[in-house]
C-alpha cells in the first residue's frame, strides 16, 4: 500500500489488485462492483472520441458507498473518475489513466420536494429531464435542458455546468444549484452551500459547479426550481442568409426582450433535415431561427408579435407561430433531429462548443465554412445563438484514411478562430480531456496556478479525474483519439446539446 | 524595539518603495473602517500599480484593505490589523460597452451610477440595486450586496462573467471571460464575489447585461396584516405576473418608505405592456380580496427604500426559506418593536432586512441575539452588515461556522499566505 503523495501533482500511482476488487466488495457489495474485462469495456467512453479503460467500476447506492468507495482508493492510490450517464461531449467520464469509476446510476432518488420554496434535493443520478416530470405536477421545472435531458444526470449537469437551448434566459446549471454534499478525496463528507440563497463564506457551491469531477464527488444536490410559464410561443423564421438572420437576432435582444431559448440552424442542417421531416424548409435558405417566449399570456402575444415584426424587418422570408404544445414541438422538430438527421448522411459527426460575442457571429460562421472546406469536411451549424454559443458539427467518415486526424486540425482551428474573435473555446460541455491542451489559448500559467490553489483547498490532489480540465502534464500520455462511431451509434440525438 | 516602532519603519520603508510613483494621500478620513485609520492611503491608477502595492505590502508584512467607495465597510469583521488602505477610485475606466453583446467590462473603481450613465442611453443595466448608494462596481462585487431586484435578477454573482484580480504576492490573474456563456476553466468569478476582498483585489470585472423591460411602474400593496401582505406577495410570485422587485415591508420601513405605516408590498412592475397591465389588474384584485388597495405609486419611492436600508447604525441580512419569511418577519417586528425596527423582506427569495434605530445601538447584543435563535429554528442564518465598534469587538458579525469552513480556511491560506488582505474581515476572522 502507497501513501498518498503530499504533491498535487502526482498523478495516483495504485493499481488495482485482487485485494482493492475484495475491499471494494466487502464495502459496496459484490452487486455492485464489476472488474471483469468484458463488463469494463462498456465504461471505456463517453459522448467522445476519447477512451479510456478503468479498472474496476463501481455503482454505489449511497453517500456512505460512495465514501467507503473513495476512501479505499485514496488509500491504494488510485484515480476515482465519477460518471453520470456518459452522455458528456468532452471526455469528462473517460477514466483517463484508469482507476476506480463511480457509477452514479443507482444514486436515482428524488430525495425531497419543497413546492412552497420551489427546491428538490437529489442525488446525483437523477436524470435530468425526470426531475421536470416529477414536479410538473406542481407547475414547477428543472430550468437547465441540455438537449442530452432525457439522459443525462443532474450530477453530470452540475460537474459541467451543463446549458441548454433555454438558457439564455433561465441561466445556466450554476445559477440553479443551491448547495451540495460532497465526499472529498479522503472520504470525508461536507455541505457547501445549503438550502437558504445566502450561506455566510466563501461561494464554494459556485467554484464546485463545473470543476469537472476534479474536487469532490457530489451525493446529494439543492437545486432551484422554476415555475411553468402560464404560456409559451415559439416562432421559426426563415431567412436567405445568415447575416439577415444574425441582425434580426441583434434586433430583438435591442428591444428589451429576452427570449426564452434563440436558436439557429444553418443551410446544411436544413439540406439533412428537410427530406427526412418534410418541415417545409426551403432548401435555398441560408438560416433558420427558432424562438421562444415565455410569460404571461398578454405578454407572449406582444412579443411574440414584435419578434415577427423583427423578423419580417430583417428579410424573413417566412415566419410561423406556434401556441399549443403540440404545434410548438413541430417547430422544434427540426432543430431536435437535426442532429439524427445529419447522421444520416455521415457516418461520424464531431460537435465543437465555441462562444464568440453575439456580434461576431456572422463572420465566426463564415470561417468556420472555410476552415471546414480547406480540410476536405462538411459542416453544419445547429446553435445557440442568443448567447453567440457556436456547435458547429464537422461531418466525415472515420473509415476515410486521415479523416479524423483532418477533423480534429480543422476542430482546434475553428476553437483557435472563437478565441480570436474574444470567445471561449467551451460554453457548456466542458473543456475534458478533449480540449484541455487548448485551455493555454485562454488562460496564462498565473490564472492557472491560481486554479489550482482552489484544487488544493480542496485536498483533491489528482485523486478525481486525473488528467481532465487543465493541460496535460506529464503522466497523463497520449491518449487514443481515434473512435468516433460507436459512442454516436449507441446515443444518437440524444448525446447531443 | 517595540513592535508600534517595527510597524512604523516597515510602514515608512512601504511608503518610500511605492511613494515615487503611486499617489498616496496625507489623510485617512474616509477610510476608516470599524473606528481604525489606516497608517497610509494610496491611490493607483493602474492594475499594475495595484499589484504592485500589494507585493510591497506583502513583503513590509503590513495588511491591506482595499476600498472602492467605501460604501461596504461596515460589513465583515473589524480588521485585526489596517496599514495601508487602498483606493480603488482612480480605476474608473469603463473599457469596453458591447450594447449589441449585451456585455460591459468596467475598471472595479467605476462608479455603479456612472456604469448606468453608460448603459441607459442603450435601454441597458446591470440589474443589481443594494441599499445605499455610490458604490463602485468592484466594492459590489466585493460585498455581493443586492436590493429588491434580486427577486427577478438575483446577485451581481449571476451577472459577473469575468474579472482580473491583483494577489497579494503582486500576481495578476483573469477568469471567466467576455463572453456570455463559458465554462473554461474554474468559475473563480464565484470565489471573488463576496469574498471582502480576502482573497486578492479585483481590478476589471466583465458583466452580462438586461435590457431595460419597455414598461416599468411602481405598485403599492396595503394591507391590514403582516400575513396579508405575505399571501399578497406569495400569490402574485405563484401567478408568475411581471415583477421585477416584491418588498414586503413592516409598518415603520412602509412609513420610511411611502409615509403610511401599515403591512405594504412594495412592487415594481417591468416587461412589455400587455403583461404589465394584466399584473396591475391581478394585484388590484388580490389586494381587494384581502381587504386592501392596490396602487400606482411614484418610482422615487425606491430611492427611499435605498436611502432608508443604508448600512449603517444597527444593519442586520436574514435569509431563510420563503416560506419562513412571514412568520419571522412577523416575530422580528414584535421583538425589534421597542428598537422602532424596519424590515423589508425580498420574501420570494428568504431574505429579510432589518434596520435599527440608534437608540437600540446599547442593546446590540440582545437584539441579535433574539434574531439568530429566531433564524436558527428555521434553518438560516443571519449576518449584521452594520454595528456599532462596540458590538463588533465583542461579537462575530456571521452566523456560526459549519464543517465547511476547513476548505475556507485552506482556501485563504492558498491565496494569502501571509494574510496580507483584510485579514480578520470575514468568516471564522479568516
Amino acid at each position: 500500500m502507497t501513501t498518498p503523495s503530499p504533491d498535487d501533482r502526482a498523478l495516483p500511482r495504485g493499481f488495482v489488485t485482487r485485494s482493492v476488487i475484495r475491499e471494494l466488495e466487502r464495502a459496496l457489495g459484490k452487486e455492485r462492483v464489476l472488474s471483469t474485462p468484458e463488463e469494463l469495456i462498456a465504461y471505456e467512453f463517453d459522448g467522445t472520441i476519447e477512451r479510456g479503460l478503468p479498472q474496476a467500476v463501481v455503482f454505489p447506492e449511497s453517500t456512505d458507498h460512495v465514501s467507503a468507495a473513495v476512501r479505499i482508493a485514496y488509500r491504494y492510490d488510485l484515480p476515482v473518475v465519477p460518471r453520470g450517464a456518459g452522455t458528456g461531449l468532452s471526455g469528462g467520464a473517460v477514466a483517463a489513466i484508469g482507476g476506480v469509476v463511480l457509477a452514479m446510476a443507482r444514486m436515482k432518488r428524488i430525495l425531497e420536494v419543497d413546492v412552497a420554496n420551489r427546491i428538490a434535493v437529489v442525488e446525483p443520478g437523477v436524470v435530468n429531464l425526470d426531475l421536470s416530470r416529477a414536479v410538473a405536477e406542481h407547475g414547477l421545472f428543472y430550468a437547465p435542458d441540455p438537449s442530452s435531458q432525457r439522459a443525462c444526470t443532474i450530477g453530470g449537469n452540475v460537474a459541467e455546468n451543463a446549458g441548454g437551448p433555454h438558457c439564455l434566459a433561465y441561466g445556466a446549471t450554476t445559477n440553479h444549484v443551491l448547495g451540495v454534499e460532497l465526499v472529498l478525496a479522503d472520504g470525508e463528507v461536507v455541505w457547501v452551500g445549503g438550502r437558504t440563497r445566502d450561506v455566510p463564506g466563501y461561494d464554494l457551491t459556485g467554484a464546485f459547479v463545473g470543476s469537472e469531477g476534479t474536487l469532490a464527488i457530489a451525493t446529494k444536490i439543492v437545486v432551484r426550481l422554476s415555475p411553468l410559464p402560464e404560456s409559451t410561443r415559439t416562432l421559426l423564421a426563415i431567412f436567405d442568409t445568415i447575416d439577415d438572420a444574425s441582425r434580426a437576432v441583434s434586433a430583438i435582444i435591442a428591444t428589451g426582450i429576452l427570449p426564452a431559448a434563440l436558436e439557429m440552424m444553418d443551410r446544411n442542417v436544413i439540406a439533412a433535415v428537410e427530406p427526412v421531416l418534410n418541415a417545409g424548409f426551403p432548401l435555398d435558405a441560408e438560416a433558420v431561427l427558432l424562438i421562444e417566449v415565455d410569460g404571461l399570456e398578454e405578454a407572449t402575444v406582444e412579443e411574440a408579435d414584435l419578434i415577427e415584426r423583427i423578423c419580417h424587418d430583417h428579410a424573413a422570408r417566412e415566419v410561423r407561430v406556434a401556441v399549443e404544445a403540440a404545434d410548438r414541438e413541430l417547430l422544434w422538430a427540426g432543430r431536435k433531429s437535426s442532429i439524427s438527421a445529419l447522421g444520416r448522411l455521415y457516418p461520424n459527426y464531431y460537435v465543437l462548443d465555441g462562444v464568440v460575442p453575439r456580434t461576431r457571429l456572422p463572420e465566426v460562421l463564415g470561417e468556420t465554412y472555410r476552415i471546414a472546406e480547406k480540410h476536405g469536411l462538411a459542416v453544419a451549424n445547429v446553435f445557440h445563438a442568443g448567447d453567440g454559443n457556436l456547435h458547429p458539427n464537422l461531418l466525415f467518415d472515420e473509415r476515410e484514411a486521415g479523416a479524423t486526424a483532418r477533423v480534429l486540425e480543422a476542430g482546434a482551428e475553428i476553437m483557435r478562430l472563437c478565441v480570436d474573435a474574444g470567445g471561449s473555446i467551451t460554453g457548456e460541455h466542458g473543456v475534458g480531456l478533449e480540449k484541455r491542451d487548448f485551455i493555454g489559448w485562454i488562460f496564462d500559467d498565473t490564472d492557472l496556478a491560481v486554479m489550482a490553489g482552489l484544487k488544493r483547498a480542496f485536498k483533491a490532489g489528482e485523486h478525481f479525474n486525473p488528467c481532465k480540465a487543465f493541460p496535460t502534464h506529464k503522466g497523463c500520455g497520449e491518449l487514443s483519439q481515434a473512435h468516433v462511431a460507436r459512442v454516436a451509434a449507441a446515443l444518437g440525438q440524444d448525446m447531443y446539446v | 524595539m517595540s513592535s508600534g516602532t517595527r510597524v512604523n519603519s516597515r510602514i515608512d520603508e512601504f511608503r518610500a518603495a511605492v511613494a515615487s510613483r503611486i499617489d498616496a494621500e496625507a489623510w485617512a478620513e474616509g477610510f476608516a473602517v470599524d473606528g481604525a485609520l489606516p497608517a497610509v492611503v494610496v491611490e493607483p491608477r493602474s492594475e499594475a500599480d495595484v499589484a504592485s502595492v500589494l507585493a510591497e505590502a506583502q513583503a513590509a508584512g503590513l495588511s491591506i484593505v482595499a476600498v472602492g467607495a467605501g460604501q461596504h465597510l461596515t460589513i465583515g469583521n473589524p480588521p485585526e490589523r489596517y496599514d495601508v488602505a487602498l483606493s480603488m477610485r482612480r480605476l474608473n475606466r469603463v473599457i469596453a460597452h458591447e450594447p449589441a453583446d449585451l456585455t460591459v467590462t468596467v475598471e472595479a473603481g467605476t462608479s455603479f451610477g456612472d456604469l448606468g450613465l453608460t448603459l441607459s442611453p442603450h435601454n441597458q443595466f446591470l440589474p443589481v440595486d443594494p441599499p445605499g448608494g455610490g458604490a463602485t462596481v468592484g466594492g459590489l462585487v466585493a460585498a455581493n450586496l443586492s436590493g429588491p431586484l434580486r427577486h427577478a435578477y438575483g446577485t451581481i454573482r449571476d451577472w459577473l462573467i469575468g474579472v482580473r484580480v491583483a494577489h497579494a504576492d503582486g500576481r495578476i490573474s483573469k477568469a471567466g471571460g467576455r463572453v456570455v456563456k463559458n465554462v473554461t476553466g474554474y468559475e473563480m468569478t464565484k470565489l471573488y464575489t463576496g469574498s471582502l476582498g480576502t482573497l486578492g483585489v479585483v481590478t476589471e470585472a466583465t458583466f452580462k447585461l438586461a435590457p431595460l423591460p419597455p414598461v416599468r411602474c411602481t405598485v403599492v400593496c396595503t394591507t391590514h396584516s403582516a400575513h396579508a401582505a405575505s399571501t399578497l406577495l406569495f400569490a402574485a410570485r405563484d401567478a408568475g405576473l411581471s415583477l421585477e422587485a416584491a418588498e414586503l415591508l413592516s409598518p415603520p420601513a412602509a412609513f420610511a418608505v411611502l409615509g403610511e405605516a401599515r403591512w405594504s408590498v412594495l412592487m415594481r412592475l417591468g416587461g412589455v405592456r400587455g403583461g404589465v397591465d394584466r399584473t396591475m389588474r391581478e394585484l388590484g384584485t388580490y389586494a381587494n380580496g384581502l381587504g386592501g388597495a392596490a396602487d400606482e405609486v411614484r418610482d422615487d419611492a425606491w430611492e427611499r427604500w435605498y436611502t432608508a436600508f443604508a448600512l449603517e447604525r444597527l444593519s442586520l441580512r436574514v435569509s431563510v426559506s420563503p416560506t419562513s419569511v412571514p412568520e419571522v418577519v412577523e416575530v422580528l417586528d414584535r421583538r425589534f418593536a421597542g428598537a422602532a425596527a424596519m424590515l423589508s423582506a425580498t420574501a420570494g427569495v428568504g431574505v429579510i432586512r432589518a434596520k435599527l434605530s440608534p437608540s437600540a445601538e446599547e442593546r446590540a447584543g440582545a437584539l441579535v441575539d433574539h434574531a439568530r435563535e429566531l433564524v436558527s429554528a428555521h434553518g438560516g442564518s443571519v449576518v449584521v452588515e452594520a454595528a456599532p465598534p462596540s458590538y463588533k469587538r465583542e461579537h462575530d458579525v456571521f452566523s456560526p461556522l459549519r464543517a465547511d469552513f476547513a476548505i475556507m480556511k485552506r482556501l485563504k491560506d492558498e491565496f494569502d499566505p501571509k494574510r496580507t488582505l483584510s485579514p480578520g474581515r470575514f468568516v471564522g476572522r479568516l
